[in-house]
């Protein structure tokens, strides 16, 4: 059974760029393997294919914060109207303030975007750098709001609501650290050598940054309607 | 660290492929250092159970820990579940062969992530210590460790899930269109998909338990909840993940065991296409049907109803996949490898462990059945040794591509059998066992001390059994056989197109251009019945 054979010998045709597409027309004896779901294109030069990489990777992982996100809502929900230990929680008025933050990040961040589109490295940056400055201006001001409330004697002990205010304020901003690492790369690699393009990597580090915007979003409206 | 040496085609190859380098990001070393894991954590698992049926089997005695200590027992039962569950039947099977072999069979030189998959692996490992040392060394902060540790899996899955998924969606070769896949890719990529969505689950449920524990916060307090409620966050919870956590063990499994029976019976996948439409399916049932294990818990009325369907209607793909078996071994002049066996007996058990899942689905016999022998035995059976069997098998058809050498077959075949006979006897006496506790209006453990011994004598000559595959494993990895021929079962599949074990970055630094499916298998070619993935159809045409 172990013996060898012609088809053990037989060379691999090599090439060196990868990418599930179909194979050269005309060369196919196999099965056609025309499902229109093939991975790629084969002429696609090496770029395009990591940006479309790390593309397919944030919107996966996007979805795995998602179901995260939403366990814990659905959680508040059902202690909302279950637990013995709910007292009403009124926001802090400084999330108002920082969401008016992030928001604003998120605005700048396309506009660093559109001055990338001209060619405007200058602006570009400027641009890039607020946004950061921004994200991290929102995760201080959290941590001010955290104080205030700590301050004022309010732990997650005394009510699953502040409790839960506090795990997801917490979660957000580990999420949303990993944004502000992303901006700060973005911002300062130099991507000479990079398999990626600069332009590839604002884009996919501006899914994310808008997504958390969004969930930040989704979850102070949550805290605020369901207290 | 393991060293490179020029193989007979000049390409670098590990000297010794049983010695993954520690701190890798190579595929191949972080899947080998995932079944190493694996291994370490069958026999510390293993070693645990012992303990359990024989303190069961002698209930004065007190094997477990120290006398009357029943939380001994069960933070023992704890380790034993989760060793197995997470580091044996989650990591080998997804993580193990799924990085070993995803970028070998898509045609791909490394995972789309290669810093990903070492700290998968070692995040893995550090969950492993944690675990571990929660039961075995702390006392009082015991549990808590281990809810870290826990998550600390979860997270290490999420970031194995989505290298895996990237890695199919984006790394395939020229030529490796979807229809073309190995089965086994198909079943590694669904699970990857099913991780993505359980564990982040799991991973939230862990971070509000350890703000209970750690913080003092009352999301699970049950002073402030009434009884459902508690049921209605925890259970739902849990269940949404370990339903499904299931078939995230039992999905890349199916794809194992179909490949190895194609490839054994030298005949193609049977409707290969209605076998991955079923593998998704139960993909997508798994993920719906975790209410079935709260019917104790005070549902909604209506729901049992709902999920007792649901429950029930995964039998159809289950079917599908059954069909598809026994549908390719129909008429097949099989070769009765050890692996090959390994796959039958996992076709067997899945198919008797499934028919008292039939029972389990029902409302009516599941409502006074959450714990005992009869959910046990059934368990067991079905996620526990079937899915060891089909690890068993993977690693008996793959050990000569990992290695460069051969298990020993005859060895294989005296363990198979006894450990085939041993766990049917094990699960099946359980089985027994809880019917007749339900049965018995006012069941007396003395009763049962029959068939208690009779498991706890079965457990221990299955146990035992495994030494032999042990000597065969360490025995094979020094004193094997060389594999020879770099395709040992003429298999069809890109793995098998290169060295054993494969150079480094698998295709001589490029990619392989892909021509057919995977499973051409009974086609005469060249005094052979297959025709591998990478032979071009003019060469094709010349060897015809």
């Amino acid at each position: 059974m172990a013996g060898t054979s012609v088809l053990d010998d037989i060379e691999l045709v090599i090439e060196d760029i990868g990418g599930g597409g179909k194979p050269p027309a005309g060369r196919d004896g196999g099965d056609s393997g025309d499902d229109g779901a093939s991975g790629g294109d084969s002429g696609r030069a090496r770029g395009s294919s990591s940006a479309r990489k790390y593309a397919i990777a944030i919107a996966l992982g996007m979805v795995a914060i998602l179901m995260f996100f939403m366990a814990l809502a659905a959680a508040f929900l059902v202690l909302r109207t279950t637990s013995g230990r709910w007292l009403a929680f009124h926001v802090p008025a400084l999330l108002w303030l920082n969401t008016a933050v992030l928001l604003a990040s998120s605005a700048t961040l396309e506009l660093a975007r559109k001055r990338l589109a001209i060619a405007d490295d200058e602006g570009f940056r400027k641009m890039w750098a607020t946004t950061t400055a921004l994200g991290v201006a929102f995760v201080l001001g959290q941590v001010i709001a955290w104080r205030e409330l700590v301050a004022a004697g309010v732990y997650g002990a005394s009510s699953v609501a502040v409790a839960f205010f506090y795990v997801f304020t917490a979660s957000h901003a580990v999420h949303l650290f990993g944004g502000i690492c992303a901006l700060l790369y973005v911002g300062y690699r130099k991507f000479k050598k990079a398999q990626l393009t600069r332009v590839a990597a604002v884009e996919v580090a501006s899914y994310y940054w808008h997504f958390m915007d969004a969930l930040w979003v989704f979850l102070l409206a949550l805290l605020y309607l369901g207290k | 660290m393991a060293s490179f040496q020029p193989n007979s085609n000049g390409e670098p190859v590990a000297a010794e492929p049983w010695l993954p380098t520690i701190f890798s990001r190579d595929h191949k070393s972080v899947g080998l250092l995932y079944l190493w894991l694996a291994l370490i954590s069958v026999v510390l698992g293993m070693a645990l159970s012992l303990v359990m049926r024989v303190q069961l089997g002698h209930q004065g005695a007190s094997v477990a820990g120290s006398t009357g200590s029943s939380e001994r027992y069960a933070a023992i039962t704890l380790l034993h579940g989760s060793l197995m569950v997470f580091f044996v039947l989650t990591a080998a099977p997804q993580c193990g062969f799924g990085y070993f072999f995803v970028p070998l069979q898509i045609g791909a030189r490394e995972m789309a992530f290669p810093r990903l998959s070492a700290l998968s692996f070692w995040m893995t490992a550090a969950s492993l210590v944690g675990i571990t040392a929660s039961v075995l060394v702390f006392a009082g902060s015991g549990p808590t460790v281990w809810l870290g540790s826990a998550m600390c899996f979860c997270a290490a899955m999420l970031a194995a899930s989505l290298n895996l998924c990237v890695t199919v969606i984006d790394s395939r070769a020229r030529g490796m269109t979807l229809p073309r896949l190995p089965i086994t890719v198909w079943a590694w990529f669904v699970t990857a998909i099913l991780s993505l969505l359980i564990f982040s689950i799991l991973l939230a449920a862990g971070v509000l338990l350890f703000s209970d524990r750690m913080f003092n916060t009352h999301f699970f307090a049950t002073a402030a909840l009434a009884q459902a409620s508690i049921a209605s966050v925890w259970q739902r919870w849990f269940w949404f993940f370990a339903q499904a956590q299931v078939y995230v063990a039992m999905l890349p499994c199916f794809g194992v065991v179909t490949h190895l029976l194609s490839t054994y019976s030298r005949k193609p996948v049977w409707s290969e296409r209605m076998a991955v439409l079923a593998l998704c399916a139960v993909g997508l049932f798994g993920f719906c049907i975790w209410g079935e294990h709260m019917f104790a818990s005070g549902l909604n009325p209506f729901l049992p109803l709902v999920f007792s369907m649901l429950a029930s209607s995964l039998g159809a793909p289950a079917l599908l996949l059954i069909a598809c078996w026994f549908g390719t071994l129909l008429g097949a002049k099989a070769r009765l490898t050890t692996a090959m066996l390994f796959a039958l007996g996992f076709v067997s058990l899945f198919l008797s462990g499934g028919l008292s899942g039939i029972f389990l689905a029902r409302r009516e016999f599941a409502g006074g059945s959450t714990g005992d022998a009869f959910v046990t035995g059934h368990f067991h059976l079905v996620m526990g040794v079937a899915a060891t069997f089909a690890i068993l098998a993977g690693l008996f058809f793959w050990f000569p591509k990992m290695f460069g050498r051969r298990l020993n077959e005859a060895l294989g075949k005296i363990h198979f059998w006894i450990t085939f006979c041993g766990v049917y006897v094990l699960f099946m006496t359980m089985h027994w066992l809880g019917l007749l506790e339900r049965t018995i209006a006012a069941p007396d453990a003395a009763q049962f001390r029959g068939l208690r011994m009779v498991i706890a004598a079965a457990t221990v000559a299955t146990v035992s059994a495994q030494i032999l595959f042990f000597v065969n494993f360490f025995w094979s990895l020094l004193r094997g056989d060389r594999a020879g021929a770099k395709n040992p079962w003429r298999a069809t599949t890109l793995e098998w197109s290169v060295a054993s074990p494969p150079p480094k970055e698998n295709f001589r630094g490029g990619v392989p251009v892909v021509f057919r499916g995977a499973y051409e298998l009974g086609v005469p070619v060249a005094g052979e019945d297959f025709v591998p993935q990478h032979l071009a159809p003019e060469l094709l045409a010349k060897l015809r």
